[in-house]
């Protein structure tokens, strides 16, 4: 009597497990869909766009273009005219509006290399940044300022006023010889210094007495 | 949220160190179960005992529904879970000849080592045979691997490959589990039952 109404009991409790289970299992089947935010988190984009990290300054670039780093790669976000016409060395062009297409991906979506995004300001560049971070892309960067910086700054620095402090000629004449590795080239390259001419001492004049020849003796008759 | 190693919530470091606590409870519970016995775990083939099948079927769905629900609240990103690769033949064979271990020797490799664990001798010559096995196939393995290696499908999910709805995967999955336990009642009563 004891035993069968425990198993009455126990297979009631079956029952009502199972019937948590399907209405768990329903739940999940009636619950209203959303689309789920794919990519990046809103939050996570945010910390990473106000973040002075993802910016490299020309001068950073300078150096490491001169002390040939290859732990990076150059993209040139600009259409291929502008491309054509100006780049950084080794830059590669990927325009806007090609850079979702899958030629590009290869360059952009790797774990091996930095990625420096550049444009003429820093204006494409930043939009080329938050689509590739919207696509989970790692290691991107982009030139402060873009080509118009790089020519203000490297290209054609400044020349600093009398006023200013040794810093800022240090920082002129970093940039000074930059721009030289990149080939700019600047007046004094090509002055010449003038020989100094070395007066050669005047050779003493040796006066030679010139003894006078013996004349031989004429014959007399 | 989660997963919680790979987002930094727990550091690193602890990674083998919760493996080695899960891996002690989890032995302690297939012990206190009872599923250090091999006449239980063979009792599912029988008719006599279907815990098998109830627990693992029932831990699979607790697992899926939990997991789908904190996925939709977002407590856990369900892409960066780790999805085990398909070898389909691979998987295959190897199945076929676990079951036939299984209904021979009466244990999985799990529950196997549980039972050494208590002492038991059959899984004492269990465990032996599993590593003579290994020894045949590491010294074969050269005849093996095209289809170890073979027939690789990917990191597939039953969702992906035949485009199912999860959620009524899981639905209809329930309904086939609830069945399953209810017929494997009305056989374990039809069965004579045995003592072990």
């Amino acid at each position: 009597m004891d035993s069968k109404k425990l198993e009455k009991n126990t297979s009631l409790n079956y029952i009502i497990l199972a019937g948590i289970l399907l209405v768990l299992a329903g739940g999940l089947v009636l619950l209203p869909k959303y689309q789920k935010h794919e990519g990046i988190n809103p939050e996570i984009l945010l910390n990473k766009a106000i973040s002075s990290e993802r910016y490299i300054s020309t001068d950073i670039l300078a150096d490491r273009l001169i002390n040939q780093d290859p732990s990076f790669i150059l993209i040139d976000v600009r259409n291929e005219d502008e491309y054509a016409k100006y780049s950084l060395p080794n830059a590669i062009n990927i325009p806007l509006k090609k850079l979702l297409d899958e030629d590009s991906i290869p360059y952009l979506n790797q774990a091996q290399y930095n990625v420096i995004l550049f444009s003429n300001d820093n204006y494409y560049a930043d939009q080329a940044w938050f689509l590739c971070n919207r696509l989970s892309y790692k290691n991107l960067k982009v030139l402060k300022g873009g080509l118009n910086t790089w020519y203000n700054t490297i290209i054609n620095p400044t020349i600093p006023t009398e006023n200013m402090t040794s810093l800022d000629f240090e920082l002129f004449n970093t940039r000074k010889a930059a721009s030289m590795f990149f080939g700019v080239a600047y007046p004094e390259q090509f002055k010449v210094d003038k020989p100094i001419i070395v007066k050669k001492a005047a050779p003493k004049k040796v006066i030679t007495v010139e003894k006078k020849k013996k004349k031989p003796a004429e014959g007399g008759c | 949220m989660g997963p919680l190693i790979p987002n930094g919530i727990i550091p690193e470091e602890w990674n083998s160190i919760i493996a080695i606590l899960i891996g002690i409870f989890f032995g302690f519970v297939l012990e206190a179960s009872g599923f250090s016995s091999s006449r239980k775990l063979a009792g599912v083939f029988y008719g006599y005992d279907f815990a098998v099948l109830k627990v693992f079927f029932t831990a699979a769905l607790v697992a899926m529904i939990g997991i789908l629900y904190m996925d939709y609240l977002g407590y856990l990103d369900m892409a960066t879970l780790y999805v085990h690769p398909t070898y389909l033949w691979g998987a295959i064979i190897g199945g076929a000849i676990m079951g036939v271990g299984f209904v021979a020797g009466g244990f999985c490799p799990g529950t196997s080592l549980c039972a050494v664990a208590i002492g038991k001798i059959d899984a004492i010559v269990y465990v032996i045979g599993i590593m003579i096995g290994v020894f045949i196939f590491s010294e074969l393995y050269s005849l093996f691997q095209p289809i170890y290696e073979g027939y690789f499908e990917g990191n597939i999910t039953l969702m992906d490959s035949f485009g199912f709805n999860r959620y009524w995967f899981v639905l209809i999955f329930s309904i086939i589990a609830i069945v399953a336990f209810a017929v494997s009642d009305i056989v374990r009563k039809k069965v004579k039952s045995i003592f072990y």
